[in-house]
Parts: C-alpha cells; sequence; structure tokens
C-alpha cells in the first residue's frame, strides 16, 4: 500500500518537476544521431529524428498527466454540478438531466472521444475538449444517487427550515457527502483520462509534435519496430505503470471507506 | 413490471434519438470545410473551387442546417443509412462488410475471456489471500492499466517480428485474428476476473450465508443456490460494461492490426467527413449499446424487482 | 397566530387532509392527536410549506408561513443533525442561516434552561443519549427564537421518565419564551396535559376540537370517546388531572 502511495508521489512529482530533470532538449533534432541504442549520454536513446527519448518521456510525463488530471477535474465540477442539480432540482430537471446523461453514456466513451476529437482536428484543445465532455456522466450518477438519498434525511429537512439557501445546502450538506465516493470515482477516471489521451496521440488525434507526449512517442515508434523496439517500450511502461498507481491508490482508497462505513454502520446500531 | 419495462423502452428510444441527433449537430458544426476533406477523400489531390462547389451541391452542404437534417432523418426512418459521400454506395452493405471482420473477433475475444476468468476467479476465491489469489489480482490489475493498443504492439513485436509465428497485419484468414483477439481477450479476461471474484466474495458476505453454515447446509448447495444468483448481478452489470470495453478495445486493435472492421470504418470515415458513415456507426454503436443495457435492466428486474424502484 | 383555513391536501391521488382548519394563539399550544394514518405528518409537511395544500390557505398573522421561518422538533432525535458535524454547528445553524446575531448569553441560559452541559455541544449526535439528543433538537429548534414550534411525536423515541422530564421542559420553556406550539401526538395523556386546545383527526378530518378539560369530561363525537376510554384504561390521563 504505501509503496502505491510513494509510487503515485513519485509520478505527481515528475509531472511537476520532470522537464527540470530532463538532460536534453525534447525537441532537438540531431539527425545524425537517430535510432541510437541505450547508451551513457543517450540513457533511454534517441528516436527517429534523434531526439532524447528520456527528455521527451519526462516532459511527456507533464502533457500526459497534466492534461489528465484536467480532464478529469473538469469532469468532476461538470458532473457533480449536474448530479446535484439533478437530485434537488425538480422532477423535470431531473427527468432532463439523467436522459442527457443516459445519451452520452450511450457511446463508450472512447470511441465518443474518437469521434469528437476527429471532428474537431487534432490538437490539445479539441483533445480536452472531447475527453472532458466524455467523462462527467459518472459523476453524475453518483452524486444524484446520493443527493437524493441526502434530501430526505432529518438534517436536510432542517436545514431547509432553518433557511438555508439550496446552494448552501448542497456546500455544507451535499457535498461533504459526496467527497469519498466522488473521490473513488474520480480516481479511476483520472487513470481512463491517461489512457484516453494516449490512445487519441496513437490515432494521431492528441496533442501535436513536435511536442512530446506518451501516446504519440508510441505512434512515432511504431514505425521503427523492428530495428528499435525498445524505443516502443518506454512510452508504454510510464503508461501503464502510472495508470496502475492511480488505480491501485483507488483501490485502496475504496477499501479504506468501506471498512470506515462498516465501523460507522456498527457504532450507529450500536 | 410491464409498465417498467415500457418507461425502459421509451427511455432507450429518447437515448438513440438524442445520440444520432447530437452526433448530427456536432457533424455540422465541426471546424474546418468538410467540402475540402470529402474533395480530398474523393480525388487524393487539390482540387480547383469550381470542384468544392460541386462536391458541396452533390452532398448538400449548401442547404442549409434543416433541409440537410430533414434530408438525413427522412430516409434513416424508413432505414435507409444513405451514401457515402466519398465513394457514392450504399453505407449499409460496406457496413455489414465492416460488421463481418468485427463481431466474430468481438466474440472470440469475449468468450475466451469468459473461459480464463470464470474458472480463474472461482478458484482464486476459494482460499482468498492465496498466491493463485494474489496473483489473479495482480493479473486484473495490470490487465486494467495496460493500453491495448500498446499490449497490441509487444504482441506483434513478440509473434510476428522475434518469432514470425503469426501475421500481424491485414485480415485474410483466422490466423490473422489470433493476436488482435489475445489482445482484447487479455483486457476482457483481466476485468472479468475482477468482477466475477469480488462478485463472489461480496456474495459471500451476505448476511444469511453463516446461518446456512450452522444449519450445516452442503456448501456446494450454499455455492450453487445462494452464491451463484448473487454474484449473478454484478456479473450481468460488467457484461454491459465489458461491451463498452469491447468497443474500445476494437476500435484501436483494428487500427493497430489493420483489419477492416466498424474501428477502422469508423476513423477513415471521420478523416474522410463521410457524414453518412460516421451517423450509421454512431447510430449502430448507440442502438447495440442501448439495447443490451435495456436487456440487462430487464433481468435485473426479474431477478431482483427492487433494483427498478429506486433508479427510477 | 397561525391560521390554517380550510385545507386540503392530496398524496398521490387520493386525499390525505380534508377541510382541515385551525388557528394557535400566539403563546398558546394545540395538540393535534390521531392514531397512525390519520394525515398527522401531511398536517405537520403542509404547514412548513413541504407540501402544497391542493386548495385552502395558511398563513402566520396574515403572511405565508414561511416567512416567519417556524421550527420543528422531529421524532426521530439524532436524525436532525447532521453525523459528520458537532453538535454545536448543527445547533447553531438557524441562526448562521438567518445572518441574524445571537444575543449573548442565550446559548447558555437555553443550556440551562434544557439542562444540558455546554460541553455536550462539542460533541456528534451519536456520542450522547437519545434523551439529551432530543433536547438539543429543541434546543435547535428555540435557538433563533421562531414564533411557531411544530412538534412532531417529540417524546415518542423516549423511554418514559425521560418522556416526563422533557414535556415539563418544553411547557417550561414555552412559558419563557412565548412560542405558539403545535404538537402532534398520539399520547393522549401527553396532550392534555399540556395544551390549550385538542384536535382529533381520523382519516384527514378534524373530529372534534375543544379544551382538554372539556374533552376529558365529555368528547362530542363516538371516535373522540373511543379514545379517550382507550387513555383512561391505561391510566394515561390520569398525569392531565
Amino acid at each position: 500500500m504505501r509503496s502505491v502511495i510513494a509510487l503515485s508521489c513519485v509520478f505527481f512529482l515528475l509531472a511537476v518537476f520532470g522537464p527540470m530533470l530532463a538532460p536534453h532538449d525534447p525537441t532537438a533534432i540531431n539527425i545524425p544521431n537517430r535510432l541510437n541504442a541505450p547508451s551513457a549520454e543517450w540513457l533511454l536513446g534517441t528516436d527517429a529524428l534523434g531526439r532524447d527519448i528520456l527528455s521527451r518521456l519526462l516532459y511527456g510525463a507533464r502533457r500526459s498527466l497534466g492534461l489528465a488530471f484536467l480532464v478529469s477535474v473538469i469532469g468532476l465540477c461538470i458532473g457533480t454540478l449536474a448530479g446535484l442539480v439533478a437530485a434537488q432540482g425538480g422532477t423535470a430537471a431531473d427527468w432532463m438531466i439523467m436522459r442527457i446523461t443516459d445519451t452520452f453514456l450511450a457511446f463508450p466513451e472512447l470511441v465518443a472521444t474518437v469521434v469528437i476529437a476527429g471532428l474537431l482536428g487534432a490538437g490539445t484543445e479539441s483533445l480536452t475538449f472531447a475527453l472532458s465532455v466524455t467523462s462527467w456522466m459518472r459523476y453524475t450518477r453518483v452524486a444524484r444517487g446520493i443527493g437524493l438519498a441526502q434530501k430526505s434525511r432529518g438534517y436536510v429537512v432542517q436545514a431547509k427550515l432553518a433557511g438555508l439557501s439550496p446552494l448552501a445546502i448542497a456546500r455544507w450538506h451535499y457535498l461533504p457527502a459526496l467527497v469519498p465516493s466522488l473521490t473513488v470515482v474520480w480516481t479511476g477516471m483520472f487513470a481512463r483520462a491517461i489512457l484516453g489521451i494516449s490512445a487519441l496521440g496513437f490515432l494521431g488525434l492528441g496533442v501535436q509534435p513536435p511536442m512530446p507526449e506518451w501516446g504519440t512517442m508510441l505512434l512515432d515508434a511504431r514505425i521503427h519496430m523492428r530495428s528499435t523496439p525498445l524505443q516502443m517500450i518506454w512510452p508504454g511502461l510510464a503508461v501503464v505503470t502510472s495508470v496502475l498507481a492511480i488505480n491501485l491508490c483507488g483501490d485502496a482508497l475504496r477499501d479504506a471507506l468501506a471498512k470506515q462505513n462498516g465501523h460507522n454502520l456498527r457504532s450507529a446500531q450500536r | 413490471m410491464i409498465r417498467s419495462i415500457l418507461s425502459l423502452l421509451l427511455r432507450a428510444l429518447v437515448v438513440v434519438s438524442g445520440a444520432s441527433i447530437v452526433t448530427f449537430i456536432l457533424l455540422w458544426n465541426a471546424p474546418g470545410d468538410p467540402a475540402l476533406a470529402i474533395a480530398m477523400a474523393r480525388y487524393h489531390q487539390v482540387v480547383s473551387a469550381d470542384v468544392l462547389d460541386q462536391v458541396r451541391n452533390e452532398v448538400g452542404l449548401d442547404a442549409g442546417f434543416w433541409s440537410a437534417f430533414k434530408a438525413w432523418i427522412g430516409p434513416l426512418l424508413a432505414g435507409d443509412f444513405g451514401k457515402s459521400t466519398v465513394t457514392d454506395r450504399e453505407v449499409w452493405p460496406e457496413l455489414v462488410t465492416a460488421m463481418s471482420y468485427t463481431f466474430p473477433l468481438a466474440m472470440l475475444a469475449l468468450v475466451c475471456g469468459m473461459c480464463v476468468a470464470l474458472p480463474l476467479a472461482i478458484l482464486a476465491t476459494k482460499h482468498p489471500g492465496s498466491v493463485l489469489d494474489r496473483a489473479a489480482i495482480g493479473m486484473a490489475s495490470l490487465g486494467a492499466a495496460i493500453p491495448p493498443y500498446w499490449l497490441g504492439l509487444l504482441l506483434i513485436l513478440l509473434f510476428a517480428v522475434y518469432l514470425d509465428w503469426l501475421p500481424a497485419m491485414g485480415a485474410l484468414s483466422t490466423t490473422h485474428m489470433v493476436l488482435p483477439a489475445l489482445t482484447l481477450g487479455l483486457g476482457v479476461t483481466a476485468s472479468l476476473t475482477r468482477i466475477i471474484r469480488s462478485g463472489i466474495l461480496d456474495a459471500r458476505e451476505q448476511a444469511f450465508l453463516p446461518a446456512f453454515r450452522r444449519r450445516c447446509v452442503l456448501s456446494r448447495n450454499i455455492g450453487r443456490d445462494h452464491i451463484a444468483p448473487h454474484a449473478t448481478i454484478p456479473v450481468i452489470t460488467v457484461f454491459g460494461l465489458e461491451l463498452a470495453f469491447l468497443l474500445e478495445g476494437l476500435v484501436m486493435v483494428e487500427v493497430i492490426f489493420g483489419r477492416p472492421g466498424l474501428g477502422s470504418f469508423l476513423v477513415n470515415a471521420i478523416e474522410a467527413r463521410d457524414f453518412p458513415k460516421v451517423q450509421a456507426v454512431v447510430l449502430l454503436t448507440a442502438l447495440v449499446f442501448v439495447v443490451i443495457n435495456l436487456i440487462i435492466d430487464v433481468i435485473y428486474q426479474v431477478i431482483d424487482p427492487r433494483i427498478g424502484e429506486h433508479d427510477a | 397566530m397561525l391560521n390554517v383555513d380550510n385545507i386540503s391536501v392530496r398524496r398521490g391521488k387520493s386525499p390525505a387532509l380534508q377541510d382541515i382548519s385551525l388557528t394557535i394563539e400566539k403563546g398558546k399550544t394545540l395538540a393535534v392527536v390521531g392514531e397512525s394514518g390519520a394525515g398527522k405528518s401531511t398536517l405537520i409537511a403542509s404547514i412548513l410549506g413541504m407540501l402544497k395544500p391542493w386548495c385552502g390557505t395558511i398563513t402566520w398573522s396574515g403572511s405565508p408561513v414561511r416567512t416567519c421561518r417556524p421550527a420543528l422538533v422531529m421524532q426521530e432525535p439524532r436524525a436532525a443533525f447532521n453525523p459528520a458535524w458537532l453538535l454545536k454547528q448543527s445547533v447553531l445553524e438557524p441562526v448562521i442561516a438567518r445572518q441574524s446575531n445571537l444575543p449573548p448569553k442565550r446559548l447558555k441560559r437555553l443550556c440551562a434552561g434544557l439542562e444540558l452541559t455546554p460541553d455536550l455541544l462539542n460533541r456528534k449526535p451519536t456520542e450522547i443519549s437519545i434523551g439529551q439528543a432530543q433536547r438539543m433538537g429543541i434546543l435547535r429548534a428555540l435557538i433563533a427564537a421562531p414564533p411557531l414550534i411544530l412538534f412532531d411525536e417529540p417524546l415518542s423515541a423516549l423511554d418514559a421518565v425521560t418522556q416526563k422530564h422533557t414535556a415539563r421542559l418544553i411547557a417550561h420553556l414555552q412559558a419563557e419564551e412565548g412560542f405558539a406550539a403545535l404538537i402532534v401526538t398520539h399520547d393522549l395523556g401527553y396532550a392534555c396535559a399540556h395544551s390549550e386546545e385538542i384536535a382529533v383527526l381520523k382519516s384527514g378530518r378534524i373530529e372534534e376540537v375543544s379544551t382538554p378539560q372539556d374533552f376529558i369530561a365529555s368528547p362530542k363525537t363516538k371516535y373522540g370517546r373511543k379514545l379517550r376510554d382507550a387513555a383512561v384504561s391505561l391510566g394515561a390521563l390520569e398525569r392531565a388531572a
């Protein structure tokens, strides 16, 4: 467990400080040194344009992880807001929001993302938009479910009687109850966003060259699979380990919450 | 019961029509000149403004949003997906061809995944915490983290480049299906193992089981009569999720292995702004997805009538 | 003055309340008695504005009840408090929501009146007894000095000794604070002992309204008599006498 958290911290630090550690300029083209094997100077070798793979990985960490973070937070905000409105607003608002949610859920997320990003044209902005727009629905479902359960609770009725505004009730009573579950959903969505960004990058729809990104690096490396297979291993390994670390963190969090809830249940029954 | 199924049907209808309308709006308002993309896909060269105008006129791009919407929705309601704006051939037969590549691959992956995951999960939960159990968990976690396109590339590297046992690209023979199915199947196995395992464990923790044990009901019978039904619900749920996973994986896997299935069909159609084709794939995906989820919802209602109530 | 004027409330298609008219003068207490399912909770929900009457009006001194910010004491004492909050936060919520200032020493005085030690305020709802929780609920209802407080079966979750004690404290505080009270209960003894008027509710209709003395002496309706006789046989009315 501790090792998982440590690993996640390492990735966080890499995303923040990675570029400072990079030994070379990630975009510096150096054709004579192309497709080098790992050596003392190029720790992980060089790619088809002679760029240092380690530096590109480190710069790519910020892009891949940072964008994934951004996307998952945007989704979190939209989704929670929509879920709370559905739970607190009237029947009509609830029906509308839930049908919109179902409509967006009617596609596998990645397929929808590919369609949207493809139509908007490749680039960081359309990638961010496409991923955000397809990643809020789970939060909405969770937020609405918990919100509806809270609605009939005595303390929410009391807060309403006390004259607290719907916004204040959402902020002080609903939101704190949502935080644990939403955090668990969020870790899952964060990991999915990393996978989604690299998938779009791999399809050529993501972050545009010459900026390094793990998925795009895989796409570049694919052509030279026969001559320098290692070049293809590194970015994939980066994606897998970061996703694994985040997923395991989410699992640990969920187990801890389940345990705590069980405890609360017992102490309430006592 | 009938009423709740009817309301589920109505909901599915709203969702499918909503999805296709959203796609149409998105297609129509996407940035860039679709005529240019269509012309490029048709003639593979830079064309003059006259030709562009001609393309616009043919495809109906100059007619405005509403008339285009009517021109699309009218035939669609009669079951006609229209003609490709690039090749001018009917979309439906091409779609059927693409599906004939995708469907067997998806089924093969799903069946392989199920055949490995079910025994693995049952064996793993026999002794929770054992080496086998931990290996199953580890494999499940790893499988959820490996992007299918990378796994595909690794398999190509191993089996096609180094060992030279299997062909990598194309879809000429059944041997071409082995690597893509393996790629998808590993992902499916991982997530199925995870869900079935936790489904069995949850069902075991149900409050009534200790009472059965005390009454000395045979443990084999407990498993069959009480744990299995409880574990079924999450497994059915995951089948819906699995489908999403499969469709997502298919897009990537088909692109990597150069299979002319639905995924490649979609990616190429988007690139060429071939609106009828994109629409057809989106509609088909939404339809399959909604119908499967509808069936799952109905099964839920049959297994446990309480579930429909608090999700109304 | 609370004025419930000829209201009817529907829940789904069936009527839950029909042609209800009630008044409570300032500082007075009205007890509504009746068996479960008679429409007592519906009455409370409509007075608080959580259910819209299908016809009729409910006013406090001529304006909608909401404007006087009535308070509610709930049947289930702990449910009124957010389990994650300190009791102090919940108790002060009405004051904070109104952005009004709490007169100095009011909290202390009310605590003393309800026999709650101030350190209980720094605990969580699960860390105090049910009786204490119900007095906390009363404290919360009183804190912003509302002119009207509704009590929804305030004693039914408590044991007999605590019931008597709490009932006395409520009466005491009412004399001090001067709020109008509507007590919904199925406990006729409590209703008779602590109210100026009694309304008997049956199947969504008011059977009769009278003073406790008149009601004990001679109920006007058959159902009223049945209720009284049942209470007498249980010895519940001795307290009231």
